[in-house]
């Protein structure tokens, strides 16, 4: 296997598990509420 | 002065029974007698830092002190920009990174009176675990010849453990601060993302890079810590929370405090003499009143592959110039690294961001409604020996870095404060570590945890024989 298919490969992977897992996320989440969530300002989680 | 802590030299000095000059000269007959072997300086300051002595030592002289760091020797990784020195940030190009300000973290403790006494050694851009570097030489385990001194921060853990500072800065963006902190016997915090500035400091990833203080105690650290976090108008993600009084509490014990040890993932595939070292120190945590209990935690390995897929974007985004432009110049190691951030998708960009919200609202609930401080081995095992892991393949090489960040990494996605701290030593004389997790901004919790364990273990009182 060359680097270049190494790179692919792994790249596939780490996208299968993103993938997998956003089939779980809510319309509203969005980036920022990682900061909210440390902040704790957030009154309602967008799953709730 | 090697045996004490950077605590007791303030102390010390205040007290006017050694001298910045004293403490800076006793410094460098030590690098200049061991760095040749250890490695940890990139570029030491020898006169910058008598000069700086002999200043601070004329003004404490005139009853004028600068800050309760006055006169302590302290270091920084070289990825640290800092005013007349360059900063490479570990490549074989001196002048890689510029800012127009100094480190905001950096500058914090100088302005408190701390000495520099120059820019440390670090893995080539902060990518990878183990602490080599093929082009300022491998930094050295002060605690056994040939192995890893952990990475990147690799000269900020292996000149602390020789006593050629007392204090230092590090980055962490999968582990960087803890992984050599816990490889070469000392203290190392990777604080809350946004509670210290990483203005003037290179950035790896930045929704993933912490800066945080290595020192031999956690009482050290917490003073390190003290003058480093806090606003900063030049870093729009600092955090705008006032600073806590870390030392304040600091000797008040832990007698209730929820501990808890995961049952899932942190102790699988762990070294048993690494995992029991750990199990030991919560037992001795309970004897000194904290209640622990097992837990079962989200599953880390979700914000591991989210933490990790972000990092490789955002790394190769930041370092693509040279990527492109001037491959040759990046160890093979690195580059393999970068190349990969090349072809991550937006779509799965966007989504891990999305996720890691998710994630760490998840975690952040689940976990501290039932605990105060979660406990875990930091590396999977003892530092290696780094000459049979240079002599395997990149891909392997990589695999291996990313399997001995595996219990840092979720923690910098879930952005929590994370606390390594030495528990003894294997059979073969290596460190053992423990991290302590604590909710966000609760740092203050995990400093008096640590400090309460280091009192009562005393294992920061061993030195490396070098």
């Amino acid at each position: 296997m060359t680097d270049a298919q190494r790179q692919q490969a792994e790249m596939a992977s780490m996208a299968g598990v993103i993938e997998r897992l956003a089939g779980e996320l809510a319309l509203a989440e969005e980036p920022a509420r990682f900061i909210a969530a440390l902040e704790a300002e957030e009154d309602v989680p967008p799953d709730a | 002065m090697r045996e004490e802590s950077l605590t007791a030299v303030a102390t010390s000095i205040r007290a006017r029974t050694l001298s910045p000059v004293e403490a800076v000269e006793r410094c460098l007959e030590r690098v200049r007698k061991w760095d040749g072997r250890i490695r940890a300086f990139i570029r030491l300051d020898e006169e910058g830092a008598r000069e700086s002595a002999r200043k601070l030592e004329a003004e404490a002289a005139a009853g004028r002190w600068r800050g309760p760091l006055h006169g302590v020797p302290v270091a920084f990784k070289d990825l640290c920009h800092l005013r007349g020195l360059p900063t490479s940030c570990g490549t074989a190009m001196p002048g890689y990174f510029a800012s127009a300000q100094d480190c905001t973290a950096a500058r914090r403790l100088l302005d408190a009176g701390a000495i520099s006494l120059g820019k440390l050694n670090m893995t080539e851009l902060a990518l990878g675990a183990f602490g080599d570097n093929a082009h300022h030489g491998d930094a050295e385990n002060p605690w056994r010849a040939g192995h890893a001194t952990g990475g990147s921060s690799s000269g900020s853990g292996a000149g602390l453990a020789a006593g050629f500072f007392l204090g230092t800065v590090g980055s962490d963006t999968g582990g960087s601060i803890r992984l050599p902190a816990a490889c070469c016997g000392v203290v190392g915090l990777k604080p809350t993302y946004g509670r210290v500035s990483r203005a003037g400091a290179m950035v790896l990833s930045w929704s993933m890079d912490h800066l945080g203080p290595l020192a031999w105690t956690s009482r050290d650290v917490a003073l390190l810590l003290q003058e480093m976090a806090g606003r900063d108008p030049a870093d729009a993600t600092a955090s705008r929370r006032a600073v806590p009084d870390y030392l304040a509490g600091i000797d008040r014990g832990i007698t209730g405090v929820r501990v808890g040890l995961p049952e899932n993932y942190f102790f699988q595939g762990v070294d048993g003499e690494t995992a029991a070292g750990v199990r030991r120190a919560a037992r001795q945590l309970e004897d000194l009143g904290a209640r622990v209990s097992e837990i079962r935690i989200p599953d880390p390995q979700h914000m591991t592959d989210v933490a990790m897929l972000i990092a490789r974007a955002e790394s190769a985004a930041l370092h693509a110039d040279v990527l492109r432009n001037h491959p040759e110049m990046l160890q093979p190691t690195v580059r393999g690294r970068l190349e990969v951030g090349l072809g991550v998708a937006a779509y799965d960009y966007l989504q891990a961001l999305r996720l890691r919200a998710k994630l760490t609202r998840a975690f952040i609930g689940e976990v501290f409604d039932e605990i105060d401080v979660l406990l875990t081995p930091v590396i999977p095992e003892p530092a290696p020996a780094l000459a049979p892991l240079k002599a395997t393949p990149v891909e392997e090489f990589n695999i291996r870095s990313g399997r001995f960040s595996r219990l840092t990494r979720p923690f910098n996605g879930y952005g929590l404060p994370a606390l390594s701290v030495p528990c003894g030593f294997t059979t073969e004389g290596l460190p053992m570590a423990f991290q302590a997790v604590g909710r966000p901004f609760d740092e203050g919790l995990l400093l008096r945890l640590g400090h309460a364990y280091q009192e009562a273990a005393g294992w920061h009182l061993r030195r490396p024989t070098l």
